[in-house]
């Protein structure tokens, strides 16, 4: 790596040039491959469940048998991605391509089974049919549309592929109608239909009704990676690595060598090691390369190990301690009394007169840099910390109480403060040392 | 006016119009007062006569259809668009010759050639097709013998509100199949069978029975779900057949390996309908004679039929209707009108009565204003009427917290002149005791019946008669199957749904899909574990290593506190403590946190609102056992 940053200084303009314009082309293949605006050639480490899954819908899309299928598996595992890749697959074959309406629903964008109905409409092209008739109800077009769906038959009509994203927040739809009917579309002879389900929740089948629940097929597609460290450091490899197809062989040799030292370096491999611990889905890994990857610029081609380093501790730093250091030293006092409260009352709730007495007493006492403060002012502060929710009323009507008598708990860790005040700027010893001690 | 009604003895009668009195005679064409207003019924009247207490006067008419009249799934046999003037002689029997002479409205003007604005006859209607009329039934014939050709179902001068009317000839103790169909279905598992054994060598099916296999195998196979390569090379095979035998017979062993890889698959889906529904004869027989009964009669009556989801409730009701449509159209039964709802395709059990009077009448009218008309349409005694059979499918989501909409259906059975047969479908058995009122669950009456979950045997014959001699499945595989649903919950949509799958997953197996063989227990157990099993424990396994932790810090505080429940900060501190001893970095707790979410995301741990930060409150949606096995498996 020294070697390059050599090469660099000594770099005659024209290099210059084309180097900013390879960087751009890096950074935009890499961005579209971690912001998932390109699906990945193959997904990695689920080839089974591809070749299910797509025999599934190829049995849909070519034979007409309807069918109906859940893709469970947790938040980032790749559901989404494994649909689109089987899709786009799909859509290649050429019969296919111009008979299969692939029909996108959302759990949370369809928040009730009226506005489920007008996009399925809506995605299906049915609008101008339905344009000249006005549907009275929510009914008449549910109505219509299950006519619309079984008037085919399995050879003649094309087949229709749901596809509903949060699958677990149609369950929660009135009477769970619309999934009834589209369960029950796929197990009668009518148009060949394929309901696909994604869904993060593993208990998802006991939220379906019974009648629901014995219309769906049972078929289940577990999204579980089971990868190994090894696997994990081999993709982070092969995520950074540019494709084959790079326009420039010297610059490509240049930034995949980089890459490969890059994931053998001690200090990245631990960073590594410590996402992995924590999650292994792609899509924390991507946000992680993300940060690493804005740090490239014409002027520092390559990703460093530094770089990594500082995007994870981006990546991990805890909000809350964050947001203490902006507070100020009136605020951070009155924090540290709740501290000191809940350590002698043992985690109950205190209101401000306790914590206001609580600061009297340390002004009283030890306090030699701090000034008296009003009264409304040190309210003013309490209210502040109640804004940025580090500190929460307990009791629900607050209309009755007094402010300052409202019961209030901490949300904040012992260690949350601790580490806030060492990092805190300037923080005066005395303070420091109050709240470092056992009892007020 | 009454002299001169004395006078015709019968043969003439005055009636009063809304200005004058109008006077009809036999021979000319009446209006008669019907359910539409606008649209009164056409009739030409045969003869008066009195009832027996010659008390009401009667007439004797020869009915009149308008195109409204006729069932809205045999107005497209008249093949154009109907003159809004033409009307049908009617041939059928089911209608009611006989009518109150005081529902006669007036006179109207009937003839044979199109003239556009009087009424006209062209064709005849005889309740299955329209026929040129015979124009000797139009002569003027007044009190000759009536012109139906048909058996005299109700004798002319017995009333039939008065007395129950004559059942029809011979009531069939059971529908039996059509004889050619019995034979197609014959003939095709016989060739399946050969085929099933292996020996696809064309030498042995005669020239006979391939012909037979081809023109109506296919048709039983394709019907079930047809793909078009493979319908293609039926056509190709047909178009070879006469010119020579080599072709042909290397087309047959094309047509032989798709039917081979094709016909488990098929059969087995849910959707596709049984030849028969082995294990419900007795259910289907009660249910069979109580409409046919109420059809024959002429009356109406209820019936609540309960049982699990999957257990052949509406297949064997539609199989009931389809063979009493098959009688009525052999002449056996009168006609009647089949509509089914549904009260998981309404939105609101008051479109109950929109969609039944769309059914009936392809009107389109608001919910009040639909139930308005169908009250009028079952209360009031209406000439022409034949029965209707509705069937209410989840009858439970029909509930109101009036419950008039169940008062409704199950009450208009019970009117006079109705002539509704009402079955109602639900999940639980006491339905009627657990949510309707008194006065709903006396209309519904006691005819109850209660499809009981299919045993393992029932299972097996199920899957059995479905592949229809098709031998896919190994026989201790078969009963896997059916031994596992049965003790679960004995849907048979369930069973076939493993079925399928194992099907499936045996022709993956294989590299070439004709060389699979039978599906075996380890096809069936691999389906079974697709299904079946818990992917909690697998879930916990592929969890990272902070999630593991977690949750192994979830269990100590459990077992600190000595409750199923703790606070994230109380958990938290764990965690940090449980780290400390597995050697790694304590994560913050922002890190933390968004650990507890991803397992409260994937339900292993049941979380509060988010929004308390850290004092949610953490449970498990897992027993602790399952966890810990889960957890020393992965250590191991």
């Amino acid at each position: 790596m020294s070697k390059r940053k050599v090469k660099e200084t000594h770099m005659p303009v024209g290099e210059c040039i084309s180097q900013y314009g390879y960087i751009f082309q890096v950074q935009m293949i890499l961005r579209e491959r971690f912001c998932h605006q390109r699906l990945p050639e193959k997904p990695v480490g689920m080839e089974s469940q591809h070749k299910h899954l797509l025999e599934l819908l190829r049995r849909t899309a070519v034979h007409g048998e309807s069918n109906s299928v859940l893709i469970v598996g947790p938040r980032g595992s790749g559901k989404t991605m494994l649909l689109n890749c089987v899709l786009r697959e799909l859509l290649e074959v050429k019969d296919v391509n111009k008979n299969v309406l692939p029909v996108h629903l959302n759990g949370l964008l369809q928040t009730d089974d009226r506005i489920a109905l007008k996009e399925i409409t809506r995605q299906l092209n049915l609008e101008n049919v339905v344009g000249d008739k006005v549907f009275g109800s929510f009914a008449e077009n549910l109505a219509f549309l299950l006519e619309a769906l079984k008037k085919g038959d399995r050879s003649s009509s094309r087949p229709v592929l749901f596809i509903l994203d949060e699958f677990d927040l149609f369950a929660h739809h009135k009477n769970q109608t619309l999934l009834y009917n589209l369960l029950d579309v796929s197990q009668s002879a009518q148009a060949p239909v394929a309901v696909i389900g994604l869904t993060c929740r593993l208990d998802v089948l006991e939220l379906l009704e019974k009648r629901v629940k014995s219309r769906f097929s049972h078929r289940q597609i577990h999204l579980l990676s089971s990868l190994s460290f090894i696997q994990y450091l081999d993709n982070v490899r092969s995520q950074l690595s540019l494709p084959q197809d790079f326009p420039d062989t010297n610059f490509y040799d240049e930034w995949n060598d980089g890459i490969k030292t890059l994931c053998e370096d001690q200090s990245v491999v631990d960073v590594l090691q410590r996402h992995y611990n924590s999650s292994k889905d792609f899509r924390s890994l991507h946000l992680l390369l993300m940060l690493a990857l804005s740090r490239v610029s014409a002027s520092k081609p390559a990703i460093k190990p530094t770089d990594l380093l500082e995007a994870s501790r981006v990546c991990m730093v805890d909000s809350k301690a964050n947001i203490l250091h902006g507070l100020s030293i009136l605020e951070l006092c009155l924090i540290i009394a709740m501290k000191h409260l809940n350590d002698i009352y043992e985690g109950e709730p205190f209101n401000f007169q306790m914590v206001h007495n609580e600061f009297k007493k340390f002004l009283q006492r030890k306090s030699h840099s701090i000034h008296n403060f009003d009264k409304p002012v040190v309210i003013k502060a309490f209210e502040h910390l109640q804004q940025l929710e580090l500190i929460k009323s307990m009791d629900s009507s607050t209309a009755k109480i007094q402010k300052e008598y409202q019961l209030m708990k901490l949300l904040l860790d012992h260690s949350q403060i601790m580490e806030a005040l060492q990092k805190y700027p300037q923080c005066p010893t005395d303070v420091k040392q109050w709240a470092m001690s056992a009892f007020g | 006016m009454f002299v001169g009604l004395l006078l015709s003895r019968y043969l003439n009668m005055s009636v009063e119009g809304q200005e004058a009195v109008t006077t009809v005679t036999p021979g000319q064409y009446i209006l008669i007062e019907g359910n539409d207003d606008e649209y009164p019924f056409v009739a030409k009247l045969l003869k008066f006569f009195g009832d027996e207490s010659h008390k009401q006067k009667k007439a004797l008419v020869q009915w009149f259809l308008r195109l409204s009249e006729v069932p809205q799934n045999k107005k497209l046999l008249l093949g154009r668009s109907p003159h809004p003037q033409e009307i049908f002689y009617y041939l059928g029997r089911a209608c009611d010759n006989e009518i109150n002479a005081e529902s006669i409205l007036g006179t109207v003007d009937v003839r044979q050639d199109n003239s556009p604005d009087t009424l006209y006859v062209k064709l005849s209607w005889d309740t299955k097709a329209f026929n040129v009329l015979d124009p000797v039934l139009m002569q003027d014939t007044p009190a000759s013998t009536p012109p139906k050709p048909a058996l005299p179902l109700f004798p002319p001068c017995a009333s039939p509100t008065a007395t129950p009317v004559s059942r029809g000839p011979v009531r069939r103790a059971l529908p039996t199949p059509d004889p050619t169909v019995m034979r197609r279905a014959g003939s095709v598992s016989d060739t399946r069978a050969t085929m099933s054994a292996g020996k696809r060598s064309t030498l042995e099916i005669s020239a006979n029975d391939l012909l037979l296999c081809l023109s109506q195998g296919w048709a039983t196979l394709m019907g079930v779900g047809a793909t078009k390569k493979s319908e293609l090379i039926m056509m190709d095979c047909s178009c070879l057949f006469p010119v020579g035998s080599r072709s042909y017979f290397i087309y047959l062993d094309v047509i032989f390996v798709v039917l081979l890889t094709c016909v488990p698959v098929l059969r087995l889906h849910v959707s596709s309908v049984p030849e028969s529904l082995p294990c419900r004869e007795q259910e289907f027989q009660d249910i069979y004679n109580f409409v046919e009964s109420k059809v024959m009669d002429g009356t109406g009556g209820c019936m609540y039929i309960s049982g699990v989801p999957g257990t052949g409730k509406t297949a064997t009701i539609h199989e009931v209707i389809r063979c009493l449509q098959h009688a009525s159209d052999m002449d056996e039964i009168p006609t009647f009108r089949f509509i089914e709802i549904n009260g998981m395709k309404m939105t609101d059990p008051h479109q109950a009565y929109v969609q039944i009077l769309q059914k009936l009448t392809d009107q389109k009218v608001t919910a009040d204003h639909a139930a308005a008309l169908l009250e009028k349409r079952f209360s009031n005694p209406a000439p022409k009427k034949e029965t209707t059979v509705l069937l209410v499918d989840e009858l439970d989501l029909l509930w109101t917290r009036k419950q008039n909409v169940m008062y409704n259906l199950f009450d208009w059975p019970t009117r006079r002149h109705a002539r509704l047969v009402v079955l109602t479908i639900a999940n639980t058995m006491d339905l009627p005791e657990r949510i309707m009122i008194n006065r709903v669950a006396s209309r519904l009456g006691l005819t109850r019946m209660s499809f009981q979950p299919y045993s393992f045997k029932q299972l097996q014959q199920i899957i059995t008669s479905r592949l229809n001699k098709v031998k896919a499945f190994e026989e201790d595989a078969l009963q896997l199957v059916s031994r596992k649903v049965a003790a679960l919950s004995g849907d048979a949509r369930r069973c076939l749904d493993i079925c399928r799958r194992a099907t499936e997953i045996c022709e993956h197996s294989t590299s070439h899909p004709s060389s699979a063989g039978l599906v075996r227990m380890n096809h069936v157990m691999e389906a079974l574990d697709e299904m079946f099993s818990s992917s909690y424990i697998t879930a916990i396994r592929c969890a990272s290593l902070q999630e593991q932790l977690f949750l192994r810090a979830v269990i100590a505080e459990f077992r600190r506190l000595g409750l199923e429940e703790a606070t994230f900060q109380q958990v938290f501190v764990q965690h940090r403590a449980l780290s400390r001893v597995e050697g790694l970095q304590p994560i913050s707790v922002s890190e933390g946190l968004a650990v507890c979410q991803r397992l409260g995301a994937c339900r292993l741990l049941l979380l509060e609102a988010s929004r308390l930060d850290m004092l949610q409150r953490v449970r498990l949606n897992v027993s602790q056992d399952d966890v810990l096995y889960a957890l020393k498996a992965v250590r191991d």
